[in-house]
């Protein structure tokens, strides 16, 4: 993953502080040749190369991953789909070119979970040239993967990040929180806020990962699947969970959603956030 | 509420279904919020004839060294007008009578609050000082926190001491003593994401001087000579506080519940209740406007009495702050937070004491009905 990841662990001596950062580290190259969109060889790129034709196999963790993907696609009302990633055939965030409707227009037939048959362990994309795409979950399951090996490892005090989407098993040494940074999401220098944690997993989304900006309006990479235009309203959105998946899917609804609904669908969750609007405003609740 | 229902659903379902995959449930858990604050208010209070008081007050909070909290506050009170200092019933009643003497005071009180966390627990030690012309105190005070369950409940005990000398403007001759000593037991109960309660309960032992060297208390009797008697009351006063408060956050609305009621005792007989209810309510992200009502009701003090007997009894005294009576007091707060890091705060209020509002009647006849405003204005800023 070509981001900033990070490790840190507190154990008795550095030899177990290592083996401890080994084992989380391992773990999530394993997740990552198993579910990149860019390596031939691995699951999803099966079953996408199989799209329109043959249901393809998958193991137990598979399933359980769709199963979370199709959670998150029913409570967010459509919003949250494991299929929206084909719309980047569309959408090239290196130039700065907005697609014509029609161009979208082409692509929504392939978005639409509905549109997945899973059946005993055989998954089928039913439209040829569809695609899965682990994008909107796989870095955060490997954020709690991680931070599950490293507890089995026996770590008390440690941290994962995996381009700042976090896990924290407990407290630093002597009962000091650890402190987060959120990015401000406009300016690049400087950080939104600092957020202590004792435990548990924190999950930004933002408009400032990868964008393009037209006639001063900007792009963003989170793509709305019902219309294949990018999300409005939030400029970023942090929460805190018991696991970086239930914080990745909360932002990213929140982020689809816009600033009205999103902002009180972030409430009526009860997770700890942190947003900020499209004018600037702060909202924490932290 | 609705609403609530279908985003605790809506994140009961995400749980189960991430929780299925095998990974952990982690505790979510924040640590302490900004790594400090500093603060200046200015409070006003005018009693309509009586006394006037401003009270500017600066204080500031930080964290430092991770596990370290220190807070402090300095006060200056400044006190003008008229107080009470005779009780007469030369007119056929006894009523309150402001004698030449007019108040003009200034009190300056100072504390230091340090406070050292070890994981679950934290331990705190405290000073405190006061001075104003006829009056010092000196106090310091330790607590340790407990948190448990996951810090969905914290415990807390506490001992306090405090040394006071008494003195009077009128004669420089006195200097008594007044020792006071406090215990505190507390629990707070967080009920669920959006609503907390706390109680605690304070007791006090205190011995030394309590009469009131400005009071007299002056008799007519339908025949023979008046009597003069001065102020005199008991050398010790225990007191038991017990205070709970809640509070209740209600997200579809943007609105938080805040309820206090405390109930007062003492060895003097004195049963008080307050009962404060409040509703903040956000607008927007900006502004917060909080509406409140408190009511208050007390039974008055064995040895009160507006009049005196002849010979005058061994205890007394004729301070209406020690009759029965009741105080209603409505508030509202504006609060504005100007940005992430500055947050500015409005408060008028109101406060009506009479015979009539003490509880089921049997207000004490002497007791003059007090009207007082009140005005804050503060301003938070963290960093």
């Amino acid at each position: 993953m070509a981001a900033e990841n990070e490790v840190q662990v507190y154990a008795e001596d550095e030899a177990h502080a290592a083996a401890v950062a080994n084992a989380a580290i391992a773990e999530v190259k394993r997740i990552e040749a198993k579910y990149s969109r860019y390596r031939e060889e691995s699951l999803l790129s099966r079953i996408n190369a199989a799209a329109g034709k043959d249901a393809v196999e998958v193991d137990e963790e598979t399933l359980r991953l769709l199963a979370f993907a199709d959670a998150a696609f029913r409570q967010s009302d459509g919003l949250f789909d494991a299929t929206s990633g084909v719309l980047r055939r569309a959408w090239n965030f290196r130039e700065p070119r907005v697609p014509a409707r029609g161009e979208l227009d082409a692509l929504l037939p392939l978005v639409g979970w509905e549109k997945v048959e899973i059946a005993g362990n055989r998954v089928r994309l039913t439209q040829p040239g569809m695609q899965l795409d682990f994008g909107g979950f796989g870095k955060e399951y490997a954020v709690d993967r991680a931070a599950r090996v490293m507890a089995e490892q026996g770590a008390k005090s440690a941290m994962v990040s995996l381009a700042g989407d976090l896990a924290i098993l407990g407290p630093q040494p002597g009962g000091a929180p650890w402190r987060m940074g959120i990015k401000h999401p406009r300016r690049e220098d400087k950080l939104l806020a600092t957020i202590p944690i004792m435990s548990g997993a924190i999950a930004t989304s933002g408009d400032y990962e990868r964008f393009i900006e037209v006639d001063g309006e900007r792009h963003c990479h989170i793509l709305d699947p019902r219309t294949g235009r990018s999300a409005r309203g939030l400029q970023s959105v942090t929460v805190q969970a018991q696991s970086c998946l239930i914080a990745g899917s909360a932002t990213t609804i929140a982020m689809l959603k816009g600033r009205e609904a999103g902002l009180a669908w972030l409430e009526e969750l009860g997770l700890a956030h942190l947003a900020v609007t499209e004018d600037g405003t702060v909202i924490e609740r932290f | 509420m609705a609403a609530i229902k279908g985003g605790a659903n809506a994140l009961a379902q995400l749980a189960q279904a991430a929780l299925a995959l095998p990974i952990l449930a982690l505790p979510v858990k924040a640590g302490a919020a900004e790594v400090g604050e500093v603060g200046f208010s200015l409070l006003g209070y005018k009693e309509r004839g009586l006394m006037n008081i401003v009270e500017p007050v600066l204080w500031g909070r930080m964290q430092f060294l991770e596990t370290w909290e220190v807070q402090a506050s300095a006060a200056v009170d400044i006190i003008s007008g008229a107080s009470p200092q005779l009780v007469s019933n030369a007119s056929g009643k006894p009523v309150q009578v402001i004698t030449g003497a007019s108040v003009d005071d200034h009190r300056g009180t100072g504390d230091v609050k340090l406070t050292k966390r070890f994981g679950e627990f934290s331990l705190a030690g405290s000073i405190a000082y006061s001075k104003e012309e006829d009056y010092e105190s000196k106090a310091f005070g330790i607590e340790g926190r407990y948190d448990l369950n996951q810090r969905n409940t914290t415990l807390v005990a506490g001992y306090g001491q405090s040394k006071d000398r008494v003195g009077s403007s009128d004669d420089k001759t006195l200097d008594e003593p007044r020792d006071t000593k406090e215990y505190l037991v507390g629990v707070t109960q967080v009920l669920s994401p959006t609503a907390l309660v706390s109680s605690t309960l304070l007791w006090s032992r205190g011995k030394g001087w309590y009469n009131d060297p400005y009071k007299l208390t002056l008799t007519f009797f339908p025949s023979g000579s008046p009597v003069v008697a001065a102020d005199v009351r008991p050398d010790h006063r225990n007191t038991v506080v017990w205070l709970t408060r809640f509070r209740s956050h209600h997200p579809a609305s943007g609105g938080t519940l805040q309820a206090d009621y405390r109930y007062f005792s003492d060895d003097w007989g004195i049963r008080a209740h307050t009962l404060e209810v409040a509703w903040a309510q956000a607008l927007n992200e900006r502004w917060t406007l909080r509406p409140a009502l408190r009511y208050y009701t007390q039974d008055a003090a064995d040895f009160y009495s507006p009049t005196v007997t002849r010979p005058p009894p061994a205890v007394h005294s004729s301070d209406q702050r020690l009759a029965s009576f009741g105080g209603l007091s409505p508030s509202l707060r504006a609060i504005l937070r100007f940005d992430a890091k500055t947050t500015v705060e409005a408060t008028i209020g109101y406060v009506q004491n009479s015979r009539q509002f003490h509880f089921g009647g049997g207000g004490s006849d002497a007791f003059e009905t007090l009207r007082a405003y009140y005005g804050l204005l503060g301003i938070t800023y963290a960093f």
